[in-house]
């Protein structure tokens, strides 16, 4: 569904994605693991193309989408949420979603009809804050929301742009247990056809959601596998020793 | 995003009735500045709607108006095309030169685009200005007004021009807050807000730039083939890049990104020139400190100004003041 060959980035001297393949199958949820620097974030803006690889390939669906910019990838059913909240500010968080969803809908350059009146648009949005739980908070202008609250607009514009492959960069990051535990059901629900790319820090999560786990360091792919066998592994112990203590 | 308030509606209703008003009341002189200020509202609610709403702070508005002269101007004395041609072309002439320069200068953005948009304008006024088919510095004469004694009308009577433009002022407020209600005129909103994550959506952002230009160089065009008729001259003038600075301090004080306040900014700007050169040569300085004083304001300029006190009245009454809900949740590191 999703695949990576040989891609290659520096910037400068500082080379911080170093050969990397991988292939992410349809349906599949995939575990992206990594110390700080080690060059994730960078990863998914070369495969949504926010960022030209200096060498390598991007295959979706086995088509070749290295040379196409980032709404045309998009168009192919790309879809990502940030590490740093990238939110439409001064709007509500209804029109936030609405601006994703017309996106998705063919409905965002419409010279007549309303998008944010539009029915297909309107359901789309209300079924994306019923899955992030911000169903309440529609009317509201995203400036004055709670922090968590955009955390989860964050990922439910991803959403609403209906993508075939959704990439989601630290998701959970500065959420809080119980916004966790929320973000866990919340993946338990999406569909099952959906393939998802997760950068994660809580190993917990990492281990319990992923059906594979891909490793970082340094820019490169050092670990490839099932999540069991990433816990075994001495290397991944390694790394990530002193911010994770192993069979916790 | 826009809505078309009652507040806006009314205050369109207003401005309409009062500019009626005063044009039936008026000699020849008030309604040669109420003409002035129907057109200048056509562009400056033109300029408004990329600016305020697109993010993209043109600085060639001037020259897509002179555009729209020239195509009338050239159309109907060098071409000897009727009225209705020409007016077609001014037009379409200002949409495809609006389009080309949105096209080229959609990637680059705020200092950068200004710039450039600058240099386009400069550059097609600098043309005219050399260019002996179009008259050069003297620009042409004899410009027609359109034949409308079919509807009624005869457009050399002033009142009747005058009333006219102001007819097509509202007429392009229409369809301008029509497109801004419109998928198109919200995913425009959404661009000024995040181009990067519109086009992260799916969504071809120059494509939409450009498109939104070349609507605004239409309105533009179409104020140019007005000022034509208007003054039956046109001249390079009309393309200078002053024009387009001029028109921003309306939209400023009227209200960025609100509509309504870029055709009150050009009512104001043009009786306030009016009246001020009355007594003193130095109107600019005038002006200058208006403008100045409108910024420091808070930079929501007039209307913005209005609808911002309307907002919080109508708030104040909704919900008694209360103590602030406190926040749900101990929010995380960013
Ligand atoms: N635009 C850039 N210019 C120069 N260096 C960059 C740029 N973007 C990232 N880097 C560097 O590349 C390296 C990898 O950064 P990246 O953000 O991809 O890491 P990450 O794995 O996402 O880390 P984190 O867990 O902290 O989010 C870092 O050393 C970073 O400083
Ligand atoms: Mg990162």
């Amino acid at each position: 569904m999703l695949e990576a060959r040989d891609l290659r980035k520096s910037f400068g001297a500082l080379t911080v994605t170093n050969r990397v393949s991988l292939e992410v199958a349809r349906g599949e949820r995939r575990v992206l693991l990594g110390p700080n620097g080690a060059g994730k974030t960078t990863l998914f803006n070369l495969l949504v193309g926010e960022l030209r690889a200096d060498g390598g390939q991007i295959l979706i669906d086995g088509r070749d989408v290295t040379g196409l910019s980032v709404d045309a990838r998009a168009r192919l059913g790309l879809a990502r949420s940030y590490q740093k909240n990238n939110l439409f500010g001064g709007l509500t968080v209804r029109e936030n979603l609405s601006l994703a969803a017309a996106c998705a809908q063919g409905r965002a350059r419409t010279p007549w009809a309303d998008s944010l009146s539009d029915r297909g648009v309107a359901e789309a949005v209300d079924e994306v804050a019923q899955r992030v739980g911000l169903t309440e908070l529609l009317e509201v202008p995203v400036d004055t929301v709670p922090y968590g609250a955009r955390r989860r607009l964050e990922v439910g514009l991803a959403l609403a742009a209906r993508p075939r492959v959704l990439l989601m960069d630290e998701p959970t990051s500065g959420i809080g247990p119980g916004g966790i535990h929320a973000f866990h059901a919340l993946l338990r629900g999406l569909p099952a056809e959906l393939t998802i790319v997760i950068v994660e820090h809580d190993m917990d999560l990492a281990f319990e959601v992923a059906d594979r786990v891909t490793v970082l360091n340094y820019g490169e792919v050092v670990f490839d596998g099932p999540p069991r066998e990433a816990r075994d592994s001495a290397l991944v112990r390694e790394i990530y020793l002193g911010t994770w203590d192993g069979d916790a | 995003m826009f809505h078309q308030t009652p507040l806006k509606t009314a205050t369109v209703l207003l401005l309409a009735g009062l500019a009626v008003a005063y044009g039936l009341s008026t000699g020849f002189f008030g309604l040669e500045l109420l003409t002035e200020v129907a057109i200048l509202a056509i562009l400056a609610i033109a300029l408004d709607l990329v600016a305020g709403y697109g993010g993209m702070i043109s600085l060639c508005h001037g020259a897509l108006y002179g555009v729209g002269a020239y195509a009338f101007g050239s159309a109907t004395v060098l071409l000897g095309w009727g009225a209705p041609a020409g007016l077609a072309m001014a037009v379409g002439g200002g949409a495809l030169f609006a389009w080309a320069i949105g096209a080229v200068t959609a990637r680059t953005h705020g200092i950068f685009f200004i710039m450039a948009t600058l240099a386009f304008g400069q550059m097609a006024y600098a043309y005219l200005f050399e260019s002996p088919v179009f008259g050069g510095n003297d620009g042409l004469p004899g410009v027609p007004r359109l034949d409308a004694s079919a509807l009624g009308l005869d457009l050399n009577d002033s009142l009747t021009f005058a009333l006219t433009c102001l007819a097509l002022a509202l007429l392009a407020y229409a369809v301008s807050a029509a497109l801004l209600r419109s998928g198109f005129g919200r995913t425009l909103v959404g661009i000024r807000a995040n181009e990067a994550r519109m086009r992260v959506l799916g969504l071809p952002v120059w494509r939409h730039k450009a498109a939104a230009f070349g609507v605004s160089g239409a309105l533009a065009g179409l104020a140019g083939a007005l000022a034509a008729q208007h003054t039956m001259y046109i001249s390079p003038g009309l393309l200078h890049w002053t024009v387009s600075g001029e028109l921003l301090i309306m939209v400023i004080l009227g209200g960025l990104g609100t509509l309504v306040g870029a055709a009150l900014g050009a009512g104001v700007l043009v009786f306030l020139k009016h009246e001020v050169s009355r007594f003193t040569d130095h109107w600019h300085l005038v002006v200058g400190l208006v403008l100045i004083a409108a910024v420091l304001a808070g930079g929501r300029g007039l209307y913005g100004q209005l609808e911002h006190l309307w907002e919080r009245r109508r708030a104040a009454r909704r919900a008694p003041p209360e103590t602030p809900a406190p926040d749900e949740e101990t929010t995380g590191h960013a």
